[in-house]
């Protein structure tokens, strides 16, 4: 057999032999509680700092990021509305 | 040697093209697109249109990876009139775009622009992974318009034994923390995730890729399937809570216990005929999670096809193309609507011809019923068309 053959028996096992041990770990409570705790927490540390700046900007009169965020997906539901309306006259009209 | 030379010569290619059949976009709503693959010059041939519905998390174009290996182009060259939905790039306003907008608002009308188009009632819906699941739950709130409905490895029961599920489930996650910090969840995090659930994967890839480097065929298909795999985007956070609670977490949809726009799903409303597939090596979505949509559904018309290969490789690879894609086309053609019903003006009926024809077995395509004729390729009136070639 040559080595690259020989290479890629073994890499195959050992390939698989390490998918499986991994997937058990990366499936323990002992991982994934605490990595999804520590997700959860920096998350709700962000979410804090944001809603400080935000509450900076709004005390001096401006509109915050979520602000204008909330405006235009309001906008795109008004957009949804009157492409509703507009499929709705095109149906009468043919009727 | 040979093989790394080759490699080498590879680098300094360009990247490869991606998405290249023509098709025009013939509807446009906030980030999502409808696009329209520009008919064969000898016309359709089957009556009732084809609306894909890919997943929200990947790009649209991975059915229609590249020219020899696209699905879509070999529909069109079948004779389809094929339409796909492009969910587009989420944007930060995005991150209030609910579950019930995209599935019901957004699903509802390419459902009703393609069939406008295609002048018929009903469409053939094909919905991949969670467009799959996407397409069922609107299927039970919404089956007008839908003549057949394919779930191509589509999860719908979301408790199982896989990597996702036990993450998503695990005490410490807090989706409101997620999209509170996040807004959009980033496709950084959701990749991330996806490496893990094999993480010696790109060891793998790196093996195969050298035994095969010189093989340029192969070699193309594998850059633009990495291509596709690395153009994510991100998932917007409303929707990403609705799905992650509602779907993972409770498992709402196989319990009957999901609603959309304030409507119960149940997927005992589905009667149009389904056709479910599910592959072997799945690690995404396991086969018995996307099977059991066959359960639930009241349709007397119900067949189910379980292949050998992966979540995406066994959809776009060349094997894809003697195996998968011609039972599609067989399923879809047997249940072709009446074109004369169509023309009087009234709906087409999808069913009728699959009586006419002998399918449903796995792994032995049926006959299709027929074939239609040519028809005319004008957009409706109304209809607004761009070019996107």
């Amino acid at each position: 057999m040559n080595p690259w053959e020989l290479y890629k028996k073994y890499f195959n096992v050992w390939e698989s032999a390490t998918a499986q041990y991994m997937e058990h770990w990366l499936k323990s409570p002992l991982i994934l509680e605490p990595a999804g705790a520590m997700l959860s927490a920096s998350m709700k540390f962000k979410a804090e700092a944001d809603k400080k700046a935000a509450s900076f900007w709004g005390n001096i009169g401006l509109p915050t990021k979520q602000d204008q965020e909330r405006a235009l997906h309001k906008l795109n539901q008004l957009e949804s509305k009157l492409l509703d309306l507009e499929e709705k006259l095109a149906e009468y009209e043919a009727k | 040697m040979n093989r790394l030379f080759n490699l080498m010569r590879r680098a300094s290619a360009p990247a490869p093209q991606v998405g290249q059949t023509p098709a025009d976009v013939v509807h446009r709503e906030n980030k999502w697109r409808l696009l329209r693959y520009r008919p064969r010059a000898e016309g359709i041939a089957h009556a009732t249109p084809v609306l894909m519905v890919p997943s929200l998390i990947n790009r649209h174009y991975v059915l229609d990876l590249m020219p020899g290996k696209s699905f879509a182009e070999w529909m069109v060259e079948q004779g389809f009139d094929t339409y796909i939905i492009d969910w587009g790039t989420p944007t930060d306003e995005d991150r209030y775009l609910s579950f019930d907008e995209i599935c019901d608002r957004y699903l509802a009308r390419a459902l009703r622009v393609s069939t406008r188009f295609a002048k018929t009632e009903q469409a053939h819906v094909l919905g991949y992974c969670l467009g799959g699941t996407l397409a069922a739950i609107h299927a039970a709130v919404r089956p007008e318009r839908i003549a057949t409905l394919t779930a191509l490895a589509a999860p719908i029961r979301f408790e199982d034994d896989g990597l996702l599920s036990a993450w998503t489930r695990a005490r410490g996650f807090d989706v409101e923390a997620v999209v509170g910090g996040f807004g959009n969840v980033p496709w950084q995090l959701m990749q991330g995730a996806f490496h893990l659930l094999r993480p010696t994967m790109t060891l793998s890839k790196a093996v195969s890729v050298i035994d095969r480097a010189w093989d340029d065929a192969f070699l193309d298909g594998f850059f633009a399937i990495e291509t596709w795999g690395n153009d994510n985007v991100s998932f917007p956070g409303e929707c990403y809570k609705k799905y992650i609670v509602e779907l993972w977490q409770e498992d709402a949809l196989i319990k009957d216990a999901l609603t959309l726009s304030g409507k119960p799903v149940r997927l005992k409303n589905i009667d149009c005929p389904v056709f479910a597939i599910t592959f072997e090596h799945d690690n995404i979505v396991p086969h018995e999670s996307a099977r059991v949509l066959l359960d639930r559904v009241r349709s007397r018309d119900k067949t189910h096809l379980h292949l050998a290969g992966g979540h995406v490789g066994a959809v776009v690879s060349k094997k894809a193309k003697t195996t998968l894609w011609p039972q599609l086309a067989e399923y879809w053609a047997a249940r072709d609507g009446d074109r004369s019903a169509k023309k009087s003006g009234k709906a087409a009926k999808p069913g009728k011809a699959a009586k006419a024809a002998k399918l449903a077995e796995p792994g032995k395509p049926a006959k299709a019923a027929r074939t239609g004729k040519k028809r005319g390729l004008a957009p409706p009136k109304h209809a607004k068309v761009r070019s996107d070639s």
